[in-house]
């Protein structure tokens, strides 16, 4: 028994290596997506499922207060993604192509944020934001105005706390884009009598597409169903993607709702990816034909 | 007079983003010393806030049940990692693309797919889950590392060996696990630093019972705020800057292996 078993093991020995890790992510990946999937078109009390299909909580959640929500995040995710973009590519163009001496020590730099932990970066903002805060300190200090503003709980502070989050998140993808260019090919455009901004343009920013598209990709993704910055910074005020569906499953205890609503986002959230995909594509072609 | 402008304008634009970047971090760090606890006031270089941590239980069954997640998590993903891309070493389709999604899916979705799967199989919530969960997405950041190493191996080495009758499990142990070494370093460090970091997924997942450092962060946050936040702020921050150099160092080091190579 024992060695039959082993000999199987020795004919398949492909299919035992591969086997756990893929399992793994059918069971817990592909599956509870499938689940939720499932929820939202079945009633119920919790995870149980009483009634098998009905589309009854698609038509409860697509109402306007929720498409306003799913909006607001749309927005959110939109202005992280493009603002980081212009903010992180000069960043990125500068490490890559001047440094050439203790480039480690700025990548490490990079590194710290992008890895630390979300909460302690948040909490870090509360010292800076807050009524007491650095910044009313230094204001009040210049006199320029009478009482501590509130800059907590506001749209603000999330906007900014996310910006700050998610940008070194943009700046790694295009730094490794912009790092693997043939340095060659930007002095042949210099030395064939090229401006800055012609090699730029039909270059380095051609280029470096692969990049910027990946971050920005990311960046637009995992900010639309963030949870920490809007439920910390927010207050319970101002509702995003995230903070909602954790309040269908924790207080509103609704989860047929909340993975309906999950669905619903997530498909308008792949729509406006794809119209960013199509809008990318259109820009990288034209670059293309002015060169 | 355009052109030293030009030159001297960039580095100053990445000053100011590094101080940006900085800001927050370095001034939680000092308030993390100060005597009077809150924003408010500076009221004296003290201790305090650290003694008062240390000196907490709590803290320590949190640390305690963060470092065994963290542990397991990066033992099995990194596992499961390099059997995966060793296996699948021959094979033509990019493997590890699928398991990019991992990084991609917001964490939310996984959360609430993952709780509702579990709770609908009536697992109890607990470090279990929690395992299974950053299990999953320590795969995301291991796969595709580990791939890239491999890919620099020589496949004829392993021929070779093989070829002078070496068995797969000694070829494997004395070649292709020496190489892979760095890598495999690369990614148990991120994937141990990516579980202590993650809250959505433990949020979900945690259940009641478990609770690991980002969580009893994000409760101290929610309710009033002990100063003793500070403190144990400023030690993860510690913690993971080491981490993360000890991992640029050794990406240093494989780069420089791979040009005089």
């Amino acid at each position: 028994m024992f060695e039959e078993f082993k000999k199987l093991i020795k004919s398949e020995t492909y299919f035992f290596l591969i086997t756990p890790a893929y399992m793994w992510q059918i069971m817990f990946l592909v599956l509870p997506i499938v689940f939720v999937v499932v929820l939202s078109l079945s009633a119920g009390q919790g995870a149980h499922l009483v009634q098998s299909f009905t589309l009854q909580n698609f038509y409860e959640v697509f109402q306007l207060s929720q498409i306003r929500i799913v909006v607001r995040s749309i927005v959110l995710a939109s202005t992280t993604a493009i603002a980081s973009l212009f903010i992180a590519y000069p960043v990125a163009y500068f490490l890559a192509l001047h440094i050439k001496r203790f480039k480690f020590f700025f990548l490490f730099l990079l590194s710290i944020p992008f890895l630390i932990n979300v909460l302690v970066q948040v909490y870090a903002w509360f010292f800076i934001l807050e009524k007491n805060g650095v910044i009313n300190h230094v204001l009040m200090m210049l006199g320029l105005v009478e009482k501590p503003l509130n800059f907590l709980n506001s749209y603000f502070a999330i906007y900014l706390v996310m910006f700050h989050v998610y940008l070194p998140f943009m700046i790694m993808p295009i730094y490794s884009s912009l790092e693997k260019i043939d340095t060659r090919l930007i002095e042949a455009s210099y030395d064939l009598g090229a401006s800055f901004r012609t090699t730029f343009w039909n270059i380095i920013l051609p280029l470096s597409m692969p990049g910027v598209q990946a971050g920005f990709f990311l960046v637009y993704v995992v900010s639309f169903g963030e949870y920490v910055i809007p439920s910390l910074l927010g207050g319970l005020k101002h509702f995003f993607v995230g903070t909602l569906i954790s309040e269908y499953f924790f207080i509103g205890n609704d989860w047929h709702l909340g993975a309906a609503f999950i669905c619903l986002s997530c498909g308008i959230l792949f729509i406006s990816a794809i119209l960013y995909y199509v809008f990318f594509n259109k820009i990288t072609v034209r670059s293309k034909v002015i060169r | 007079m355009q052109l030293r402008l030009k030159n001297f304008l960039l580095p100053c634009y990445v000053v100011l983003f590094c101080i940006f970047l900085y800001l927050p971090i370095i001034i939680l760090t000092i308030y993390s010393f100060n005597e009077g606890g809150f924003p408010a006031q500076w009221k004296g270089l003290s201790l305090c806030w650290y003694y008062d941590l240390f000196a907490s239980i709590e803290i320590w069954r949190v640390f305690l049940n963060s470092v065994f997640v963290a542990f397991m998590a990066a033992f099995l993903s990194v596992t499961f990692g390099l059997m995966l891309v060793y296996g699948a070493r021959k094979f033509t389709t990019n493997i590890a693309s699928f398991f990019y999604s991992n990084i991609l899916v917001p964490d939310i979705v996984i959360a609430v797919g993952t709780l509702s799967l579990f709770s609908y199989f009536m697992v109890p919530l607990g470090l279990i889950t929690l395992v299974i969960a950053h299990t999953l997405l320590g795969l995301g950041f291991t796969i595709p590392i580990l791939k890239a190493r491999l890919d620099e191996l020589d496949p004829r080495l392993v021929e070779a060996s093989l070829d002078l009758g070496a068995s797969a499990w000694y070829t494997f142990y004395h070649i292709v696990l020496p190489f892979l070494y760095p890598a495999i370093l690369v990614s148990t460090l991120l994937v141990i630093i990516v579980s202590f970091d993650d809250f959505v997924i433990s949020f979900f997942c945690a259940g009641s019972s478990a609770q690991t450092l980002s969580l009893y962060v994000f409760t101290m946050i929610r309710s009033g705020i002990s100063p003793t936040v500070n403190a144990l702020s400023a030690i993860m921050l510690l913690v993971s800057s080491i981490f993360i150099l000890v991992i640029s160092l050794l990406q240093v080091r494989l780069a420089a292996h791979d040009e005089s190579k």
